[in-house]
């Protein structure tokens, strides 16, 4: 963690980006006396800028890095803090603005708005969309989450570090495992903790399981958002076997409560772990015959290419994150070079044609199945058993737990007050995804937005909090 | 044309199926007031050939105007009350409400008080719980024929 005064702030963020180091994260902290911005270099170690804030005033980095614009706003509206040069400084977690506040202004003759939200038609979360079209044609999206803001940062402070878990749970089910285990590493950092070799084998086994699920959900919602109800049902069922794996490794359906502070208690036998490879060999083989139809089935195939397109250089400006981003073509994943779970050669991959439009986010996902099918084929390689970290013997009094989810890189910082939080900022995988949702889909049909949107399938929770 | 839809019974005659045992269905609309996402993860799961709840009578429908039940997941943020209420309003009586999952019964389990409500009940009369975290879709399809059994003729 560095200091920085008001007058270098920009100076140094500029020779930090400058220095290839990837933004990863801004929030409000010290009762809003300062701004943390989080940094991440090439070889996945974090650092913590603090920048102190004189007269609720601090100048405002978006133009040096347009994906802290989320961040800036969050900061503002939970802290009241000004981010000079941010202009306009809309509203994002406050509800309480007028419409003209929150949305870009649009006219002309011909320009009209959609809008969809915040209850939806389908079991979808709650969230706004607000298009502005011509004709059928997007001219510009606006997005309003957090409409599911439940302060549990806040709620977390004050609370020891083990039990911290709870609140990072709550965040989001779909992603319990990355988002747990991004704030369980930060609190192994400040307790001078690092995870056992068999630790890290559990906890990389939760996480490729945690993505197994994740992204054969995505084909399945994939299917949906071009009307393929057979595919949808195909993937549908291979969700659900997916859910039984977890319960039988985990006891839960998600995996919810399986990554702990510190420790793990999952033990699994070799007579269970017989029966798990075999369904998850039967399930590869599925995935491989049900990919095998889509990808002869030119009805299906006609709708993906050349829709939502976002370019590789969209892409890094907006600091899109996981299979999104490296569908455009980043070579970029948080797995590469982890040396605290258990992926020792590992080496992204990337799709043949990653021009950023939904069939290279497809394909992207489907190359990642193969790789996860492979990872865990090697990590379950024998029975499971509880298990521990060792003491460094260094605490830190700050933790950063950078963790490559289904969705990309999540990022949670724990600011320790003795043994409880002092502040706690989860920053997921789809916060840092959804301005690329809405950039992606300018240009193209707004009935096309939902497959767009299915694409990305972002979570709501986790970005509300 | 319409004097076909008058004698549907009499055009039925023609095909050979048994008349349907379901005499009941329930219209259902999905509201998300503050969930986790794990509910609505699992719930996307009951249209899935595993559960295929529309076997049962069963169904999600677009719009709150064509629903008798109101199925509502997470506990409730004040952000999200006038949309909930408002789901609640465009609905034709009679409605049910079911509060779906621990959060939607039991409120704010963890999370800041002064931006969130609590449980549905504090907002809504609710008919039926379901509990779990989240329900599995066999619980949310269990939980559902035990309020369709209550519902109309017998
Ligand atoms: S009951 Fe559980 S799964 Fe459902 S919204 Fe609450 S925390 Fe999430």
């Amino acid at each position: 963690m560095s200091n920085t005064k008001v007058s270098t702030y920009r100076e140094r963020v500029e020779y930090l980006i400058g220095n290839s180091m990837r933004f990863a994260g801004l929030y409000g902290t010290g009762q809003g006396q300062s701004v943390a911005s989080v940094f991440v270099d090439q070889s996945g170690k974090a650092m913590l800028e603090l920048c102190e804030v004189v007269d609720a005033k601090v100048p405002s980095i978006v133009d040096i890095v347009p994906a802290a614009q989320w961040d800036e706003r969050e900061a503002h509206d939970l802290y009241g803090i000004v981010f000079e040069g941010h202009e306009p400084l809309r509203p994002l977690v406050n509800h309480d603005s007028r419409l003209e506040k929150w949305t870009v202004a649009t006219t002309g003759g011909d320009v009209y708005q959609v809008a969809v939200g915040p209850t939806h038609a389908g079991i979808i979360e709650s969230g706004h969309f607000r298009f502005h079209v011509v004709g059928d044609r997007i001219l510009h999206l606006d997005t309003r989450l957090f409409y599911k803001h439940r302060g549990l940062e806040k709620a977390s402070e004050t609370k020891d570090l083990t039990s911290g878990i709870e609140y990072v749970k709550r965040a989001c089910m779909a992603c319990s495992v990355a988002n747990g285990l991004s704030y369980a590493h930060a609190c192994e950092v400040i307790l001078g903790l690092r995870p056992s070799m068999e630790l890290r084998r559990v906890r990389t086994i939760l996480l490729e399981l945690e993505r197994l699920w994740n992204h054969l959900n995505d084909l399945a919602q994939g299917c949906a958002g071009v009307g393929m109800a057979v595919g949808n049902a195909a993937f549908c069922y291979l969700v659900e076997q997916a859910r039984q794996i977890n319960n039988k490794v985990s006891g839960h359906r998600f995996l919810a409560g399986s990554i702990r502070v510190g420790a793990s208690s999952i033990s699994v036998d070799s007579q269970e772990l017989e029966v798990l490879s075999g369904l998850l060999s039967e399930m590869r083989t599925s995935v491989e015959s049900h990919w095998r139809e889509l990808t002869f089935n030119s009805s299906f195939q006609d709708r993906l290419q050349g829709v939502g397109i976002l370019n590789r250089e969209k892409a890094l400006k907006l600091g899109i994150v996981g299979p999104c981003a490296r569908a455009s073509g980043i070579i970029q994943d948080a797995r590469n070079g982890c040396d605290w779970l258990a992926y020792d050669d590992f080496q992204p991959v990337l799709t043949r044609e990653g021009n950023g439009d939904v069939k290279s986010r497809f394909e992207q996902r489907i190359e990642e199945l193969w790789q996860t099918f492979d990872l865990l084929d090697g990590l379950l390689s024998r029975p499971i058993s509880p298990a521990n970290c060792d003491p460094t013997g260094v605490p830190a009094p700050v933790g950063v737990g950078i963790v490559e989810g289904a969705r990309g890189q999540t990022t949670c910082v724990v600011e320790s007050n003795g043994a409880s939080i002092g502040r706690l900022h989860l920053r997921s995988a789809s916060y840092a995804n959804w301005p690329g949702v809405a950039c992606c889909s300018v240009g193209n049909l707004l009935p096309d937005f939902p497959l767009i949107n299915k694409s990305f399938e972002l979570c709501y929770a986790c970005v509300d909090r | 044309m319409f004097t076909l839809i008058r004698d549907l019974s009499k055009v039925r005659k023609l095909i050979d199926l048994d008349k349907p045992t379901m005499r009941k269905s329930l219209s259902i609309r999905h509201c998300d007031a503050g969930s986790c996402n794990g509910c609505e993860h699992e719930l996307s799961l009951l249209s899935s050939p595993c559960y295929d709840f529309q076997r049962y009578g069963l169904s999600i429908v677009a719009s709150p105007r064509h629903a008798d039940v109101l199925l509502v997941t997470g506990t409730v943020t004040r952000t999200m009350r006038e949309p909930l209420l408002r789901a609640y309003s465009s609905m034709p009586e009679p409605r049910k409400v079911v509060a779906l999952g621990d959060c939607a019964i039991d409120g704010a389990v963890l999370g800041d008080n002064d931006i969130i409500i609590g449980a549905v009940e504090e907002i809504l009369p609710v008919d039926l719980t379901i509990r779990g975290c989240p329900p599995s879709p066999d619980q949310v399809i269990d939980g559902m024929l035990e309020l369709l059994a209550t519902l109309g003729p017998k």
